[in-house]
């Protein structure tokens, strides 16, 4: 894990836990995690994950187009450590993933 | 969050992805709506509305909100009173209490333009109490497994709310839940078991006042109507047919209730070919995905 993965995991963990409230108090966060299964991360939770990183991240990081291409079922066997590594990319080339994405 | 009607609603929005040209509306003129016209500059809008108990926005995130808006157009999704992360008051779950949430988030959100309203399930019936109360305002509904508020169907949705609110608390009732949809649906049941029992929502929202039917009649925009063959809604096609003569009504063979998810491919073809060959939008291309 490169060190920017490192950051970006530490900033995800922190944003999970801030989605979950007491639900993951006391799991701990992996590249391997699944959001489903070992963190029970419903599918609201997950979008309103979404709307953490807008905040986190801005526009470069467009999870709508990202989860786009997953379907429900997918979204829930998402590793963490794959959005570890969009948000990596995303940042990586800013311009290279248009946005349009408004999270309240 | 947005603040509206004196709750805290959970809204989340998409907006057509730079590069790709807002959708227009087609004058029969042949001149199109200017972009710029309006103060939310124009811009078709969808909002998406989803169904009572069991159901948020996320139903919408995962299937047609991210197409909708790469083909030009500004999608609105929020989570209805009482679900998802809205706030869940103790009462007010009539028709009009949320037809009254969506009128105040409209405002709130400064929508103006042309408006368009896709509804799942219960989502569907409050586009179409949206629509009577707002005569003129709504360009056009399309309701997925759904009717609009009439005793026939309110009386469904109260059967099937009742059931839901006597088998959850029942003992055994959520291990059954988790052998049959997996461990993951006990949150979801637990959290729509909270919701039956903390809130009004079963008695109140049966007992709706309802519009009458010249009301409803005098919705005359185009309206799509999408059901699964294996659903009993799709009982209610007659009378959805002869209160919207204009509608287009779709139903899916094999398909249940949660057409939706199981199929949104299929949904979301039907609703971009409705939006452009009923509603007259001319849809901007559709970006590549990335």
């Amino acid at each position: 894990m490169s060190t920017a993965q490192a950051t970006i995991l530490a900033d995800l963990t922190e944003m999970i836990h801030a989605v979950l409230g007491e639900f993951a108090a006391d799991t701990e966060i992996t590249m391997d995690t699944t959001f489903r299964d070992e963190l029970g991360m419903e599918s609201i939770d997950v979008v309103a994950l979404a709307g953490r990183l807008q905040s986190r991240y801005g526009n470069s990081v467009n999870f709508a187009h990202f989860v786009a291409k997953l379907d429900l079922e997918n979204v829930r066997e998402l590793r963490v450590g794959q959005l570890v590594e969009h948000i990596e990319r995303s940042l990586a080339e800013p311009d290279a993933q248009p946005a349009g994405v408004v999270g309240q | 969050m947005v603040r509206a009607n004196g709750i805290s609603v959970h809204v989340q929005r998409l907006d057509p992805p730079p590069g790709v040209d807002a959708a227009t509306v087609a004058d029969p003129d042949g001149v199109d709506t200017a972009a710029g016209a309006t103060p939310d500059g124009g811009a078709p809008t969808v909002v998406l509305i989803h169904g009572v108990a069991s159901d948020s926005l996320a139903s919408w995130y995962f299937t047609l909100a991210e197409p909708l808006s790469r083909v030009g157009l500004r999608v609105v999704m929020y989570d209805l009173r009482g679900h998802g992360r809205t706030d869940r008051p103790g009462s007010g779950y009539a028709l009009d209490d949320f037809v009254d949430d969506l009128t105040a988030l409209l405002t709130e959100l400064d929508v103006t333009g042309p408006l368009y309203l896709v509804g799942n399930s219960f989502g569907g019936t409050v586009a179409f109490g949206y629509a009577a109360r707002h005569p003129g305002r709504v360009a056009g509904i399309t309701a997925l497994e759904s009717a609009p508020p009439i005793p026939a169907w309110m009386t469904r949705v109260a059967r099937r709310l009742g059931r839901a609110a006597g088998f959850l608390p029942r003992a055994g009732a959520l291990a059954e839940i988790a052998a049959r949809h997996g461990e993951g649906a006990i949150r979801r049941a637990r959290d729509t078991g909270d919701l039956l029992s903390s809130t009004t929502v079963a008695r109140e929202l049966p007992a709706s006042r309802l519009p009458t039917t010249e009301e409803l009649a005098a919705i005359t925009v185009p309206v799509l109507c999408v059901y699964g063959g294996r659903s009993a809604v799709v009982e209610l096609v007659p009378a959805v047919r002869e209160l919207f003569p204009q509608a287009r009504t779709v139903v899916l063979p094999d398909q249940k209730h949660s057409v939706l998810i199981d199929q949104p491919d299929v949904i979301r073809q039907l609703v971009l070919t409705w939006l452009g060959a009923d509603c007259g939008l001319r849809l901007a291309h559709p970006a590549p995905t990335p």
